[in-house]
């Protein structure tokens, strides 16, 4: 049995317009270890399979298990990262981390609590700003508490919500590549999932690619290895010959497969020509 | 520059008025004092105005400090209700869809109406005073208190889950902090309305106080004094409310 096993799960959610099946039968696995990405477009369902997963929402049928524990709220030893930083606004940067490595470990002394926080801050190179609030940090800087915050507890899994996708793309690349270092930093490796609609930052990071289609009723594809060795980096991705197969691979099945479970017409690629035409009439 | 005399002195402009409005009426009121006379007939319980020299006759300050002394009493009371109940109406449905219908109905009685009762239930009348401003003063606390907790974002509620905080953690390190702010718009207001409501509650049972001695003077036919006790309490719940509003400004800027 994997370390993380998903079976059949389905979840609906009631609305004015009646109720609406996000996710159907879903089934998932990920080993010990194992770094897995699910991609998908906005809207898709990623963030409520996510939530099924750490226990912050209960599945409407299925099993849900983690370490061969059937999942009954937050994991001991989860951690999670949202899109939207979550840190509270009256802590200082040091506090909010201390305030997950006290939840995690109280029996620690305060000061080796304190210790622990600051060590990982530093880690995200925000040494200089242990005393600042999350509103005089930058939205790069908050994330980058989130994160430690989300491995001072070290952590036995990592769920990550789409973690980067409020940054803009210069802080992006600069935070997945200080993932990609604690990653490989903690010795062992995490088991981390990652909800994505970023393909790129999903072949950076992942051992495995899980596509998800549209809703309602989203489901997961077939996985897609990523056979590259880590750790990776973005020009990597677009240079080295192998990686670039692999890339390609990947782009391909993915939009396969999220065309043809698209239910409306597919959307075709908008020709130059079709442009040029409406300019002109 | 400008903007700083426009400051000063638009606001005595509008002072200046008022005190010609109250003289012109003077003129054509037998009975109310005009300014200047309430002056030289003030002046003693102003210039010395922690001087006692009887139950009643005390310098106005002196007055004042026995009715705030009471306000504090009766609005501490009032929050140390409101706030626990505030915080249970915002947390959960069910208690909040027991008890809205009764404090809707509480909330706009009369703290004319409440201090009988007070009364009758305490026998004296501080206690019926302190149980009067109390009731009367705690229902902005606690319909605050209750609005600050229904708008803690969901995002606050998940780190508490995530992190796997205790109960008592939750309420320290999130709870409290995100309704803080609220809970102190509701005691600005619910200080407000114990300084409103001491006046009424001295006037009824005769305690010392500014109540007490507007009420005593009335009956002592010395008008004067009347217009003396509005402007104080006026200045003193200005000052109160300044005072409130400073300490929630700042609990918003965090």
């Amino acid at each position: 049995m994997a370390f993380v096993e998903v079976r059949n799960v389905s979840k609906s959610f009631a609305s004015a317009k009646g109720v609406r099946e996000v996710l159907s039968g879903i089934h998932f696995s990920v080993e010990e270890g194992e770094f897995v990405s699910i991609v998908g477009s906005m809207g898709a369902g990623k963030s409520t399979f996510m939530n099924i997963l750490s226990g912050l929402l209960k599945a409407d049928s299925g099993t849900v298990t983690i370490g061969g524990e059937p999942v009954k709220g937050i994991h001991p030893r989860a951690s999670v990262v949202f899109q939207n930083y979550s840190l509270l606004p009256w802590f200082s940067a040091i506090e909010n981390v201390r305030l997950a490595v006290d939840a995690a470990h109280p029996e620690w002394p305060r000061k080796q609590q304190l210790d622990q926080s600051t060590r990982f801050l530093e880690t995200v190179g925000l040494g200089g700003a242990l005393h600042k609030r999350p509103s005089q940090l930058s939205g790069g800087m908050r994330q980058r508490v989130a994160i430690a915050r989300a491995f001072a507890t070290e952590p036995a899994i990592l769920f990550l919500d789409e973690p980067f996708s409020a940054l803009d793309a210069l802080t992006r690349s600069t935070l997945q590549q200080e993932l990609v270092g604690l990653c490989s930093q903690a010795g062992k490796t995490v088991t981390t999932i990652l909800i994505t609609n970023n393909l790129d930052e999903a072949l950076l990071l992942s051992d495995r690619i899980v596509p998800m289609t549209r809703p309602p009723r989203a489901k997961l594809g077939d996985s897609i290895a990523v056979q590259l060795p880590k750790p990776r980096t973005a020009s990597l991705l677009m240079h080295d010959p192998h990686a670039v197969r692999i890339r390609a691979q990947v782009v391909e099945r993915l939009a396969e497969f999220v065309h043809t479970k698209k239910s409306a017409a597919p959307v075709l690629p908008i020709k130059a020509s079709s442009i040029a035409e409406e300019k002109a009439s | 520059m400008q903007n700083r005399l426009a400051r000063i002195f638009l606001p005595l402009i509008g002072i200046f008025f008022v005190l010609g409005v109250w003289a012109v009426l003077s003129t054509t009121v037998p009975d109310l004092p005009s300014p200047l006379k309430t002056w030289q007939d003030s002046k003693l319980y102003v210039l010395q105005p922690f001087t006692k020299r009887g139950e009643m006759d005390q310098g106005i300050a002196l007055l004042a400090y026995q009715s705030l002394l009471r306000v504090a009493k009766g609005f501490l009371l009032g929050a140390l209700m409101a706030t626990p109940l505030g915080f249970f109406l915002g947390l959960s449905k069910t208690f909040n869809r027991m008890f809205d219908p009764v404090i809707q109905v509480l909330r706009p009685i009369s703290p004319l109406a409440w201090l009988p009762l007070g009364l009758i239930v305490f026998q004296k009348s501080e206690p019926a005073a302190l149980f009067t401003i109390a009731l009367c003063s705690m229902w902005p606390t606690v319909i605050n208190t209750m609005s600050g907790v229904k708008a803690i974002p969901q995002e606050y509620w998940n780190v508490a889950k995530v992190l796997r905080l205790t109960g008592f953690q939750t309420f320290t390190k999130v709870l409290l902090p995100a309704t803080l702010p609220y809970m102190f718009t509701g005691y600005r207001l619910s200080l407000g309305i114990a300084w409103l409501v001491i006046v009424a509650s001295e006037m009824l049972t005769g305690t010392p106080g500014i109540g007490g001695f507007l009420w005593q003077e009335y009956n002592s036919l010395i008008y004067a004094h009347i217009l003396l006790c509005i402007l104080t309490i006026g200045i003193v719940g200005f000052l109160l409310d300044r005072m409130m509003g400073f300490v929630e400004v700042r609990l918003r800027s965090i």
